[in-house]
């Protein structure tokens, strides 16, 4: 295992058998890994506000990248019952107290991503938030924060724009959709998790494509992995 | 869980072939698909290797060359393309490469399958190549409704009974008695098989009623003498407008000289009660230019219905010709009326489009005057003053005068049928390359006014001597090739092989390609028809094409021209001007791909000629 283990070993015992245990426990992508083969999964959160302390996940949407081809038969989406009223939020995500009603339980929503996360990296556009609140989550449920690997296509745009420029990339040009915009990459009409997370994983082939296009060696995970 | 793809399936819903599959497959099928990502300058799929897959993009834009070099389509966001190699299980036969940073759906070649398989309208889609893909499409365009019965009945379908019919030996009295027993308005006189005259119930009337004929005369000194007739194949239509324009209520059905049966106006006025056929009734009523115009006026708004009703296209350019030929014929006869009877017997013909029975709104004239040998120069006064009276009424009826000044008003194109033949000789045995483009639309020829017995012998030495002219069917071959079809579509654009993105497509020059291609091909054969399609038929009878092309050709001309049929009707009731250039926008994706088919298939036609006639070699 290429992270630090010392304190896995310590929780590792006492992880029940499940998704979770075995995406801690099992082998993760070598940073060697090529991007041409590395094996990933674009994931995103929508929650009920961006304070992963106090605000709840509603929705988690994941789609795996497998080199450079998005696998839409792995595609997916959870709603997780928060325990509080939706609100104002479900004027952004169309999610409504209703359509959680239907929702998992955190702890078998956790179980369903982290099922679909077993052997990949992570892809979030900034990273923070989805690390923050599947951290929280994990805690609450299990009393304790799995290390999340992860590629930050927000990071990856960063880099991409301030290229042989001194000057900080312009403010709002990193935003998600804005980032898509200028690899001509398709607006979407909707935004939920499962739209999100595709169109995260839509833009981290395309900023690798541009990454690979300037590098003269095959590029591999470490070149592009935040943590 | 929810794994609801919407984006994609909505994506997949709105772009054919995608779009004929059920709800509940198109649910399923983006959990089926990859997604991949091509930077700009990437290729997509290699010449030469295989690949398993069917690409439809996603966004950016894909080049699709031909043995790696000619470029064949620019493929747009929702085009989908890598079909051939799927489908023929083969090594790619065209390099695909991104030209923008493309995002494209991938269709694994098994899932491909499946859906063909399972769903025969997706599986149409991809049949090019086989005629069947464009009957289909015109079929779709054309989907037939109700309230067309006129323009799809054939006379022999209206025939449902033996012919009452009476030997020329009998009596006036008799007559009419065979006549009230059998119910019948018309007794047809015949000899044998043949039919020698018709009576009318109305002949009785005026003839015999009030000119006080007895009626103990034979019933030949009434009857009409060898009257008009019409094949059974011809449609409910033609005859009525046969009827409505020489004034009679009955015509023999006659196949080769087989006496079929008779129809009457009444019989085709009760197939259809509200039918656009009056308007060439009220032409043979009108009695100045300005009343024909009047009249004429309303051909637009007809074709917009016929459009409507889904008319084919051949089905309205024969009725849009009939209302010329009407409307000529007409001012012709106004045009005697006011400068006496013609010194010398004469043909008017008509060429071009309205010669091949394939005139549409906004065509031009093309007319020229074909004298009896016995006319000498003095008579030319004459025929001046009826070239300008008949050509100034045209116009005023809304038909252009032919900028080329082929018309009958010009004094070249106003000569006997020894000149004429001898016009012919010199465009078939010495032709030069520029004498022959501007002469094709001669070859079209036909007489609307004066019988067609000169016309005849004219086409005669056409038939017989085209065949024999290599060179002026070189000459032909080459310009017919010379024109070429669009490559495509993108981004509301037209592609033109080596030359810029255009902003319309000329349909007209689509329609040119074709009839040029079948023109050549029907001369080379001895084919003395002049309707594109009848052409087409005859050059497929003789053996000189395949029944796949000439089906392939048959329906890429009825889809072009329907296109710009219903162009034109729509520019009409806009209260615009018919014009030929279709703005990509106006058509729907699945007419685009349609279009690309036919574009495909014009140019195999077109290649097949060059290289039958060598046209490479030709100056």
């Amino acid at each position: 295992m290429w992270f630090n283990s010392r304190s896995w070993n310590r929780v590792t015992q006492d992880i029940p058998d499940g998704p979770i245990r075995r995406y801690v426990v099992d082998d993760k992508p070598e940073p060697a890994t090529p991007l041409s083969v590395a094996r990933l999964l674009a994931v995103d959160v929508e929650t009920t506000g961006l304070d992963p302390k106090k605000d709840q996940i509603l929705s988690i949407g994941f789609v795996p990248v497998n080199g450079t081809e998005i696998d839409l038969s792995g595609a997916g989406q959870v709603l997780v019952r928060a325990g509080v009223e939706v609100g104002e939020s479900a004027r952004i995500h169309g999610i409504t107290d209703d359509a959680l009603a239907d929702a998992l339980p955190p702890a078998a929503a956790l179980d369903v991503i982290f099922a679909a996360l077993h052997g990949r990296v992570m892809i979030c556009h900034h990273a923070a938030i989805e690390t923050g609140f599947i951290g929280n989550a994990c805690n609450a449920v299990h009393g304790f924060r799995p290390r999340l690997s992860v590629v930050d296509t927000l990071a990856l745009q960063f880099r991409l724009l301030s290229q042989g420029f001194d000057d900080e990339p312009p403010a709002g040009s990193l935003r998600l959709w804005t980032a898509r915009s200028q690899f001509g990459l398709p607006r979407y009409a909707a935004h939920n998790a499962l739209t999100d997370a595709l169109a995260c994983a839509e833009l981290y082939l395309a900023q690798t494509a541009e990454l690979q296009a300037a590098s003269t060696k095959p590029l591999t995970l470490k070149s592009v992995l935040k943590y | 869980m929810d794994v609801e793809l919407r984006e994609i399936r909505d994506f997949l819903a709105s772009h054919p072939p995608y779009s004929a599959l059920p709800a509940d497959e198109l649910d399923e099928l983006p959990a089926r698909m990859h997604l991949r990502y091509f930077r700009r300058g990437t290729t997509i799929v290699e010449l030469n290797k295989p690949n398993y897959s069917l690409f439809l993009l996603r966004s950016g834009a894909v080049d699709i060359y031909r043995d790696g070099r000619d470029l064949v389509e620019r493929a747009e966001v929702g085009n989908t393309f890598g079909t051939s190699s799927v489908l023929s299980h083969m090594p790619s036969r065209y390099r695909i490469v991104a030209i923008e940073d493309s995002l494209v759906l991938v269709l694994p070649g098994e899932v491909f399958s499946q859906l063909v398989r399972a769903h025969a309208e997706f599986a149409d889609y991809f049949n090019t190549g086989t005629s069947g893909v464009m009957k289909r499409a015109v079929a779709q365009l054309e989907n037939d409704t109700s309230g067309r019965i006129i323009l799809k009945t054939r006379v022999g379908d209206i025939v449902r009974r033996e012919p009452i019919t009476a030997p020329p030996t009998i009596t006036i009295r008799q007559a009419a008695r065979v006549m009230t027993e059998h119910r019948v308005s018309a007794l047809l006189i015949t000899e044998g098989d043949r039919s020698r005259g018709i009576v009318a119930d109305r002949d009785l009337r005026s003839k015999v009623v009030a000119a006080e004929v007895s009626r103990e005369q034979p019933i030949t000194t009434i009857m009409t003498a060898d009257p008009i007739t019409i094949g059974s194949n011809a449609l409910a239509v033609e005859a009525m407008l046969e009827m409505l324009s020489i004034n009679i209520h009955h015509l023999p059905v006659v196949d080769d000289d087989k006496l079929l049966g008779l129809v009457s106006s009444g019989d085709l006025m009760r197939l259809e009660t509200a039918n656009p056929v009056f308007l060439v009734g009220d032409i043979a009523k009108q009695s100045s230019a300005e009343g024909l115009a009047t009249v004429t006026a309303r051909l637009p708004q007809l074709v917009a219905q016929l459009v409507e009703q889904d008319a084919s296209a051949e089905e309205i350019h024969r009725l849009v010709t009939a209302v010329s030929d009407a409307t000529t014929h007409r001012l012709l006869q106004l045009a005697e009326a006011e400068l006496g009877a013609p010194p010398v017997a004469y043909e008017w013909l008509v060429l071009g489009s309205q010669g091949r029975y394939e005139h549409g709104l906004g065509s031009d004239q093309d007319h020229v005057l074909l004298l009896d040998d016995a006319a000498s120069a003095e008579h030319d006064a004459y025929f001046a003053d009826l070239a300008e009276y008949v050509t100034a009424g045209l116009e005023t009826c809304g038909y252009p005068r032919c900028v080329g000044g082929v018309m009958a008003v010009n004094p070249r194109w106003r000569q006997t049928l020894k000149a004429w033949e001898a016009d012919f000789h010199r465009w078939m045995l010495e032709p030069a390359s520029e004498a022959v483009l501007h002469a094709q639309i001669f070859f079209d020829f036909r007489s609307v006014h004066g019988g067609s017995m000169r016309a005849d012998q004219l086409r005669e030495t056409v038939r017989t001597l085209a065949p024999k002219s290599p060179r002026f069917l070189g000459h032909l071959a080459a310009e017919a090739v010379e024109r070429q079809p669009p490559i495509g579509f993108f981004r509301g654009f037209v592609v033109e092989r080596g030359g810029g993105p255009q902003s319309g497509l000329d349909l007209k020059s689509s329609v040119h390609c074709i009839v040029e291609m079948v023109r050549v091909l029907a001369l080379a054969n001895g084919i003395p028809a002049v309707n594109t399609v009848e052409r087409l038929h005859a050059v497929a009878a003789s053996g000189a094409m395949s029944a796949e092309t000439e089906s392939a050709i048959m329906d890429a001309f009825e889809l072009i021209t329907y296109l710009r049929l219903r162009h034109q009707a729509r520019l009409v009731a806009a209260g615009e001007s018919p014009s030929n250039t279709v703005s990509p926008d106006d058509l729907s994706a699945l007419e685009k791909k349609h279009l690309r088919d036919v574009f495909g298939i014009i140019r195999r036609a077109q290649q097949a000629l060059a290289y039958r006639y060598q046209t490479h070699l030709m100056s």
